[in-house]
């Protein structure tokens, strides 16, 4: 595997990397993920305190999460929360992405920017700004103005990842769809969605796990008994530092990895173009011999 | 669908009716004229730029014109959306869809039309048959060569009978010896199939093989159009000239009209024995040869029916079957020879000094700019 990644910078026409540099990047790379790494011992702790190390190793920690009903409340409202801003968030931002890189209107860059301007604005202020105005309506602490805030939130992440991929898709495929006969609404279903899938389960991922991880909006928005889970660790670290956390985070941890797993072998944009290429080459004789 | 074979035979196929198409404040088609003929092979020739792409774009319907009408079969389908037309398009990226396999890619048409899968699959097969890749349904278009996926993207076209097949530049991407046996494949599906056959290219000599007749465009104008032998022989401008083979110019004026046209050049007088649209002496002119027509004389001999220059050998290249001679003329201007290379034959040194010629009827003479009128001679 390895072999083949290093033939494969060859050929693109790069070198590749000299053993020095290997090593400063793994060293970077364990100096960042440490902290991560040390919650995990500490979670199979037994006390009710944060240790390091545990004296004695349990799954006392993982007990409590999953027992306490406070805990499992917060993470469905997470869960829930995620999901559906997740839906609304792929809707949005495919839609939205379809426009912006097919459609030819006056002033298309700017509402692009616009649409994409969530992920710029700082978080604090998009969560002030949603606070200050769900307040007026009265809607401040329902799991709808969470929902919402958080579509605001995860759309642009979609629309990004959406956007690169219908970048790559010809549009020659929708134009010999349409002479073949296809209406638009056909054309989409049968083309364009397919070609997009790859993309919409990466940015549909994403989202989730945005949405999932989120506090500042979250913090700003829930009220009683609408508290996500990062809502609720973060009154448990001020208010009480319970051990629980270190478990939680090794879960959410672990949840992470296991989404940007399945992104990584769902969205890899030079694998089919690669595909492609040996395939070429393989053919390539047979043709000249027929 | 049936094809019309019934139909009148006098109504064109396509008819583009003073069809204009601007892109913002670019012109790209300034209001053209254009017919094609039923079951004809017709080429759109040009440079890029030229507006070739916008007829086809045109006529199958991606875009629309900024005025005029466009008619296929008598009926006006000017608005008519594309899924509506019922065209065939053959793209030179051949837009095979990546996802399916083959066999879908060229079910794709026949699932829009709603037929059995009973039906799709003989079909489908039929078609693969004819274009000799009867073995490769369940691949994925990326596991194919160029050339078998350009044949897919022609099955999927003919599947469905479209009675217009459009095909941008479709062997555009193949190297020369699959593209050269690709135009053959082509004129064969086109006669054996009764369809008529849009093409749109920018290889003159592609357009020279396959073509019925040829529409040589130019900045959004019809340059000319007529059969490949009539833009050969009877170019009406210095780009058609120019565009199509290759050509040898001189400048020059009228000297004295009649059945023989007498022109004086920088290095000699010409004659032209072609019918031409000049009268008037003095008038300035170019004359145009082509290279095949023009031969080398040594020193001394003569011919009453030749225009015969002096001109300077500079080089001399041999390209298999033929040899091309460059030479200087006394003006500093050039000319190309062209002859068929023989076995042991001698050809004058670089720096000698000799005689070009060519007879008064290979002479053509075109206008410095624009085209002459006259019809050209009926073909």
């Amino acid at each position: 595997m390895a072999d083949s990644n290093l033939r494969r910078v060859e050929t693109l026409g790069g070198l590749p990397p000299a053993r020095g540099t290997v090593w400063v990047a793994w060293f970077m790379f364990f100096f960042l993920i440490a902290p991560s790494l040390i919650i995990i011992p500490m979670s199979f702790g037994d006390l009710n305190e944060i240790y390091f190390p545990p004296r004695s190793l349990s799954l006392f920690l993982y007990r409590e999460y999953f027992f306490e009903s406070v805990w499992m409340e917060t993470t469905f409202q997470s869960i829930k929360v995620a999901i559906l801003s997740t839906m609304a968030g792929m809707f949005l931002g495919a839609t939205a992405a379809y426009g912006i890189v097919r459609a030819t209107f006056r002033g298309k860059k700017m509402l692009g920017a616009l649409l994409l301007s969530p992920l710029f604005v700082p978080n604090i202020v998009i969560a002030l700004g949603l606070y200050i105005y769900f307040a007026r309506m009265g809607l401040q602490g329902t799991t709808f103005c969470l929902v919402l805030g958080h579509t605001l939130f995860v759309t642009p992440f979609v629309m990004v990842v959406v956007m690169a991929a219908l970048r790559g898709v010809d549009p020659n495929l929708e134009a010999a769809a349409k002479t073949m006969g296809a209406g638009r609404i056909y054309t989409f279903r049968r083309v364009t969605l397919p070609l997009l899938r790859p993309a919409l389960v990466t940015g549909g991922l994403f989202a989730f796990l945005m949405s999932f991880d989120e506090l500042v909006i979250s913090f700003f928005l829930s009220g009683f008994g609408t508290q996500t889970l990062p809502v609720k660790m973060y009154d448990s670290i001020v208010l009480e530092i319970s051990p629980v956390l270190s478990a939680i985070s090794v879960l959410l941890t672990l949840l992470a990895f296991v989404i940007c797993v399945i992104i990584t072998i769902f969205y890899n944009p030079d694998r089919r173009t690669r595909l492609r290429l040996t395939g070429e080459a393989e053919t390539e004789t047979k043709t000249t011999e027929t | 669908m049936i094809r019309p074979n019934t139909a009148d035979t006098t109504t064109p196929m396509v008819w583009l009716q003073g069809v204009t198409k601007h892109y913002g404040t670019v012109v790209a088609l300034d209001e053209i004229d254009l017919e094609v003929r039923r079951s004809e092979f017709l080429t759109l020739l040009g440079p890029s730029g030229s507006g070739k792409t916008t007829i086809l774009n045109l006529i199958s319907g991606m875009v629309g014109p900024t005025a005029g009408r466009i008619w296929i079969d008598g009926k006006d389908i000017t608005e008519m959306p594309p899924n509506k037309r019922g065209l065939g398009m053959v793209f030179q990226n051949y837009a095979l869809m990546p996802h399916m396999t083959v066999f879908e890619n060229i079910a794709f048409p026949l699932r829009v039309r709603k037929l059995k899968s009973g039906v799709i699959k003989t079909k489908v097969a039929e078609v693969l048959d004819l274009v000799r890749l009867p073995e490769v349904a369940r691949r994925k278009p990326s596991e194919l060569s160029g050339g078998q996926q350009q044949r897919i993207a022609i099955a999927r076209c003919l599947v469905y009978n479209p009675s217009i097949i459009l095909m941008d530049e479709p062997l555009g991407a193949l190297d020369k010896k699959l593209r050269e046996e690709m135009q053959l494949e082509l004129k064969r599906l086109h006669a054996s199939l009764d369809i008529t056959a849009i093409y749109v290219t920018h290889d003159q000599e592609e357009a020279l093989t396959m073509s019925d007749r040829i529409v040589l465009l130019n900045d959004g104008q019809i340059e000319q159009m007529g059969t490949p032998d009539d833009l050969y022989f009877h170019p009406r401008s210095l780009f058609s000239a120019e565009f199509l083979g290759d050509s040898n110019i001189l400048s020059g004026n009228i000297e004295e009209a009649g059945p023989t046209v007498t022109i004086s050049t920088a290095v000699g007088q010409c004659r032209c024995s072609r019918a031409c649209g000049f009268a008037e002496s003095g008038t300035p002119v170019k004359i145009m040869v082509r290279p095949e027509n023009v031969f080398i004389l040594p020193p001394g001999t003569s011919d009453e029916h030749l225009n015969k220059v002096p001109a300077r050998m500079v080089d001399t290249i041999t390209f298999g079957g033929v040899i091309k001679s460059y030479l200087q003329l006394a003006d500093g201007s050039s000319m190309v020879v062209q002859e068929l290379t023989r076995a042991g034959q001698s050809v004058p040194e670089a720096g000698s000094e000799v005689y070009v010629a060519w007879s008064s009827e290979d002479t053509i003479i075109l206008p410095v700019e624009g085209r002459i009128e006259i019809p050209a001679p009926p073909s």
